[in-house]
């Protein structure tokens, strides 16, 4: 025993890590590979059995933490693009351009002390930013990513977007409330008041796209703009459009209707209280929310995950890995090997100065590409979920970078302005939308 | 006011994109030092010592070596001995001192060879033509003035200066880095006549009116008589013109 652990002691330290990590890898994946098969059988038959539950609980799973890195990259996206649009440069010390500061901003805000005021209501004060982030996140279950590729498809998924939507004002209202602080309770009481004006325009406007598509499933209003550019409800409901992305960019908190946080004008409006986690939950729900209203527009007005044109794929990939039979294992082994020889051996041979092991390093990195872009490409050929998630994305990004890109350009309006426009011109002008749209559809398909 | 509402936040809109491709006006600086000029030496400061006594010892080194003669010295040294102003710039150049020079990387006089005798430097120039005034091309222009002089003259080491751009100081240990370039060894000045020189010059500088050593005697007779035929067609031709007219430029 005392000679094993001499011989620990003088390890180095990666021996040392190595030499605990690789009996355990090995007792693990045994163990693992005993348990699924003893206990595999039975539980995949359990879970076939309550297949809608498993379901939700994967889409919830996965929508919760879609969002964090939806969030670092909208909040990235905002400092570097606004900072290019000031002829900064941004961020570009951590991470690839600076990419990874919006976690350095996370980590930061993790560690900071999270601090309760004497004399808040601790109960609901805790759970403000819970409700806030919850309703943001639990809109995104019924957004339609790609075909195939939702949380649930309701029928009634757009009144639930907008009730789960209208939910984050209950959130914003415990925040100011229990803060006790009369500017705390202003901010929330003024981000009511705007969340809640917008809020009509934002649903009116919608309307006539209901009338159109006969459905309030996003998935259904999705797949009612298949085929090519001009199917897109954009074209047929141009007013709605407009109408609906200035309420949705007020819904959202961005200028030019960022009143309920103006950075450099109030305090912080109802999270003046706020600090640590606590506070980053509200900014993080603030740019999920960011995301979530882009991904609506496109749903709605864009076409969704549709291609802008017939596209000609699916071609199904005649690659069937099983018919290789025993050469399969044989080209795991060594495809890997032999990708990194011949990807590395140039550098070695045209730069007699770079040693061997610099060259198999370059082999290994460019072979990873080289995998990844070839498993990207089979996946984009052979999978339908996979061209439309990147058409979704494509312009649910598009759509981010013109929410940056007006929070960049616009000055804040006054609360006046902000109030009245919502009243005097959006809503007259949804309702107006509404009328016309549900005419045209009488005139053109009477009973 | 457009017509258009709206319009003014299509214009700003395009506005923020044109930035947002402009160059940037940020200066990364550890990466990337700030682009000054070359012979940029930062603030003009004098600086003290830890016990508050001004460091400049007032030997006129950096006015001497300022490039562009932009140090004008005035006040009192360190002894507080001097009230000094160092007078017009005009007339530093006859203050320079050699370290000075040196320093300021222009053409220093060697004392030797300061009272060189004037040479005709219609074949250095001609080199100097045919080799395109290319300092890269100095050793041939070296051998060129070697073969045509028999030696290589100071004068004519200085006109390869002047005209081409290269520093005297290079041309001089080029010039006498190679054994088979003379520089001045053939002249008709020996070694021991350029010291009894330098020591006359030495003890006759103060009082160099009436005592003119031999060789600064040889050496002014030799200057007029190089100088003798320019000065007498200056003056031929200002004569000329002044019987006409005043004289426009040639």
């Amino acid at each position: 025993m005392t000679t094993l652990s001499r011989t620990f002691g003088r390890l180095t330290p990666p021996g040392k890590i190595l030499f605990t990590l690789i009996p355990m890898m090995a007792v693990l994946s045994v163990g693992l590979v005993a348990a699924i098969v003893i206990l595999g059988g039975p539980l995949v038959d359990f879970l076939a059995a309550n297949l809608p539950l498993v379901r939700f609980v994967v889409a919830a799973t996965v929508v919760l933490l879609m969002t964090i890195p939806t969030a670092f990259l909208i909040i990235f996206m905002e400092m570097k693009v606004i900072a290019l649009m000031n002829l900064r440069y941004g961020p570009d010390r951590v991470g690839p351009f600076g990419s990874l500061l919006s976690v350095v901003h996370g980590l930061k805000v993790l560690m900071k002390e999270d601090f309760t005021p004497t004399g808040v209501d601790a109960l609901v004060f805790t759970w403000a930013p819970v409700v806030v982030y919850m309703a943001s996140v639990m809109t995104l279950l019924v957004l339609p990513f790609a075909p195939g590729l939702f949380g649930q498809d309701f029928n009634i998924g757009l009144l639930y977007f907008f009730a789960m939507g209208g939910l984050g004002v209950v959130g914003l209202l415990m925040a100011g409330w229990a803060s006790f602080n009369k500017y705390s309770l202003l901010g929330g009481l003024r981000s009511a008041a705007q969340v809640v004006s917008y809020e009509i325009p934002l649903t009116l406007s919608v309307v006539g796209i209901i009338l159109l598509s006969g459905s309030m499933s996003l998935n259904q209003i999705t797949l009612d703009q298949s085929g090519s550019l001009f199917d897109w409800y954009v074209f047929r409901q141009p007013l709605a459009f407009v109408i609906f992305f200035i309420a949705a960019t007020a819904e959202a908190n961005r200028t030019p209707f960022d009143l309920t946080e103006a950075d450099s004008e109030i305090v912080a409006g109802f999270a003046t209280e706020y600090s640590g986690m606590r506070f980053g939950f509200f900014f993080f729900a603030e740019y999920v929310n960011v995301f979530i209203v882009a991904g609506l527009t496109v749903a709605l007005f864009f076409g969704g995950w549709n291609a802008p044109f017939n596209w000609p794929w699916p071609i199904a990939a005649n690659l069937d890995p099983a018919s290789m039979g025993i050469g399969l294992l044989f080209a795991i082994a060594l495809v890997p090997v032999v990708g990194v020889l011949v990807l590395g051996l140039p550098f070695y041979l045209l730069n007699s100065r770079l040693p061997f092991w610099q060259a198999l390093v370059i082999g290994f990195v460019l072979f990873n590409l080289v995998a990844v872009a070839a498993l990207l490409g089979l996946a984009v050929l052979s999978l339908n979920w996979v061209v439309g998630l990147l058409w979704f994305m494509l312009k649910t990004y598009a759509f981010v970078f013109t929410f940056v890109w007006l929070r960049g350009t616009l000055p804040r309006v006054r609360i006046d302005q902000l109030m009245g426009f919502a009243w005097k011109w959006l809503l007259p002008a949804s309702l107006l939308n509404l009328f016309v749209t549900a005419l045209a559809i009488i005139l053109v398909h009477p009973q | 006011m457009s017509l258009v509402p709206g319009f003014g936040i299509v214009r700003g809109m395009a506005l923020t994109l044109r930035r947002f491709f402009e160059p940037k006006v940020t200066h990364l600086y550890p990466e990337d030092p700030a682009d000054i000029p070359h012979k940029f030496r930062g603030r003009l400061q004098l600086l003290y010592d830890e016990w508050g006594t001004l460091k400049c010892e007032t030997c006129f080194q950096c006015a001497q070596a300022c490039p562009i003669e932009c140090i004008d010295m005035g006040g009192v040294d360190t002894k507080g001995r001097f009230a000094i102003h160092w007078g017009a710039s005009e007339t530093y150049g006859e203050r320079r001192e050699e370290s000075a020079l040196r320093r300021s990387g222009r053409t220093v006089p060697d004392a030797i060879y300061e009272h060189f005798p004037a040479i005709d430097l219609a074949p250095v120039d001609a080199l100097l033509e045919e080799y395109d005034h290319d300092p890269k091309q100095m050793l041939a222009i070296l051998e060129g003035i070697q073969a045509a002089y028999g030696h290589v003259p100071v004068a004519a080491l200085q006109r390869v200066s002047q005209t081409t751009g290269a520093w005297y100081a290079m041309l001089y240990g080029t010039a006498t880095f190679y054994g088979h370039l003379h520089v001045g060894a053939a002249s008709d000045m020996t070694a021991g006549d350029a010291a009894a020189r330098d020591t006359a010059d030495r003890d006759t500088r103060p009082a160099s009116a009436e005592g003119v050593g031999a060789s600064d005697a040889a050496y002014l007779g030799a200057l007029s008589a190089a100088l003798g035929d320019r000065g007498h067609a200056q003056h031929g031709t200002s004569g000329a013109a002044g019987s006409i007219g005043p004289a426009g430029p040639a």
